[in-house]
């Protein structure tokens, strides 16, 4: 077992953004333990700060408090071992499918190796056969298959997905539920999801943090004790389901 | 003929030959009225004598000389304005150190038109070729620098945010991001540069010239041939399309990831 690679020690990680009005607190008392090759899902209303959270994590933001250290090092600004993937695919529309994967390749990978890797990660994705696609000739979908491939060529510890599929219809989100899965299987790294779809978190998480917002701390953080692959209709799923709509729906009644 | 009636909505109709109906609609008209008397000659000849004049300028080899001269003064110019004006964008798009030094020279430089450059050129640089092809860079470096700068500036946080999280280098970031992404504007810049430096000529061969388009344009109106006159004019009409024509395929050629534009970059 690898301990330390790709384990995230978040510990009291407050974020205030400061505005003309004053400053505002996003993100509040924010601790959590990740294991290394966990699937933690970040459920919460937009506008909670569960993005600003993965934006904390991946090195784009600094807390205003607290701390929050990969393995034993504390993250300062961005890294290849924070592979990240944003809700638009991001994708550079003058290079191809296979410019924009290689465009990851950390720097000064010798040419055969990036190429051997960039051609591993496409057809992980399932984009062979469409490496000289630009990225207005492919589908939604298939943009942003490539924009989770950009992230994974350089081998990241730990994987952050920003609502990757949030853009995406029913039927493709669903399969791109079930291929996260499979790539996060092959590849063993950590991998943070943030979403607001509860069903989507049920499915893929090990553990799921629900977050209440202004400011945004977790109200809970439940594990999903069931086996993969999971059947969405089955009473235990459903009953996790319910629990984290309660979580929401509930207790906003008790407070309005 | 082809009458209303035909409807003949091919490709082709649309793309050749209602272009040319118009002007050639127009010779027509003003052949006629030139035939019946309607213009005077010494102000306005008719078609068909700017044609044999051409004809007789084209065989002397006088029109393509002159062209020449035109020609290399323009792309001479053109070259410098161009450079300056790609290198000056670049560097005040991508620093806000370089942006705030020179705004406001570039702000107060800017409105002055081309023209005005003419007689302090003139004075600094005397009358040869450097100031006329000077006059053309001036012409040229603004549509560029203006392009380059708002092209450089534009580019979408977004890729510059991905291009941070893989831990790209500035020369990385600046070569493969932000210049690429430029591009198209640089584009746009060139194109309309190009098309003022080719329209300045005329005014840069005011500074004593003894041979270009427009030094023809300027000698045939002292000497009074209205008909070489409209040669000259006709001539920088059609050099200018052509060489905006030629723009246009090279920039098809470039941009082939550009051509869903308006769907937006994701």
């Amino acid at each position: 077992m690898r301990d330390s690679r790709g384990s995230l020690h978040i510990q009291g990680v407050e974020k205030n953004f400061a505005l003309p009005q004053g400053d505002l607190r996003v993100l509040a008392g924010i601790d959590l333990e990740v294991a290394a090759g966990e699937f933690i899902v970040l459920v919460g209303k937009s506008g909670c700060g569960k993005s600003t959270l993965l934006r904390l994590i991946g090195g784009l933001e600094t807390p205003s408090r607290g701390e929050i250290r990969l393995g034993d090092k504390g993250i300062e600004g961005p890294g290849l071992e924070r592979g990240m993937v944003f809700q638009e695919p991001r994708l550079f529309p003058w290079m191809t499918a296979w410019e924009n994967i290689a465009f990851g390749l950390r720097a000064g990978t010798e040419a055969k190796e990036g190429e051997a890797t960039v051609g591993k990660y496409l057809s992980l994705v399932g984009l062979s056969g469409f490496e000289g696609a630009y990225p207005h000739q492919i589908s939604g979908g298939m943009q942003q298959r490539a924009a989770l491939a950009r992230a994974l060529v350089s081998r990241p510890e730990v994987l952050l997905l920003d609502e990757p599929f949030g853009a995406l219809d029913a039927l493709t989100r669903i399969q791109m539920q079930l291929e996260i899965l499979r790539i996060w299987k092959e590849s063993k790294g950590t991998v943070i999801l943030v979403t607001h779809d509860i069903d989507e978190a049920v499915f893929l998480g090990d553990r799921i943090a629900v977050m209440s917002d202004r400011p945004g701390t977790f109200r809970d953080i439940l594990p999903v004790k069931l086996p993969r692959p999971r059947d969405r209709s089955s009473a235990p799923f459903v009953k996790i389901r319910r629990k984290i709509y309660n979580e929401f729906f509930h207790s906003t009644r008790k407070e309005g | 003929m082809p009458s209303p009636g035909t409807n003949g909505k091919s490709p082709l109709f649309y793309r050749l030959v209602l272009p040319l109906l118009v002007p050639a609609l127009i010779l027509v008209v003003w052949q006629v009225l030139s035939d019946k008397g309607f213009f005077r000659t010494s102000i306005l000849p008719s078609p068909l004598v700017i044609a044999q004049t051409l004809q007789s300028l084209l065989a002397s080899g006088e029109l393509l000389g002159h062209l020449r001269t035109s020609l290399v003064r323009v792309f001479e110019g053109f070259a410098v304005g161009a450079i300056l004006g790609t290198v000056l964008g670049t560097l005040m798009g991508l620093s806000r150190f370089w942006d705030r030094a020179l705004s406001l020279v570039t702000g107060l430089l800017r409105p002055i038109p081309t023209i005005a450059w003419i007689p302090v050129l003139i004075l600094w640089m005397g009358i040869d070729e450097g100031s006329k092809v000077t006059v053309i860079a001036v012409g040229s470096f603004w549509p560029v620098f203006m392009n380059v700068l708002q092209g450089v500036k534009g580019t979408d946080p977004k890729y510059l945010e991905v291009a941070r999280v893989l831990e790209k280098n500035r020369w990385v970031v600046l070569s493969q991001v932000i210049l690429p992404s430029a591009l198209p504007s640089l584009f746009t810049g060139l194109r309309v540069g190009l098309g003022i430096a080719w329209a300045s000529v005329v005014g840069a061969e005011l500074i004593a010239a003894s041979s270009g388009i427009g030094y023809m344009i300027m000698y045939a109106r002292e000497v009074s041939q209205p008909d070489v006159m409209l040669v000259g004019v006709v001539t920088i009409g059609l050099t200018g399309l052509l060489m905006d024509f030629l723009v246009v395929q090279l920039e098809k050629r470039l941009f082939r990831w550009n051509q869903a534009a308006g769907e937006g970059s994701k």
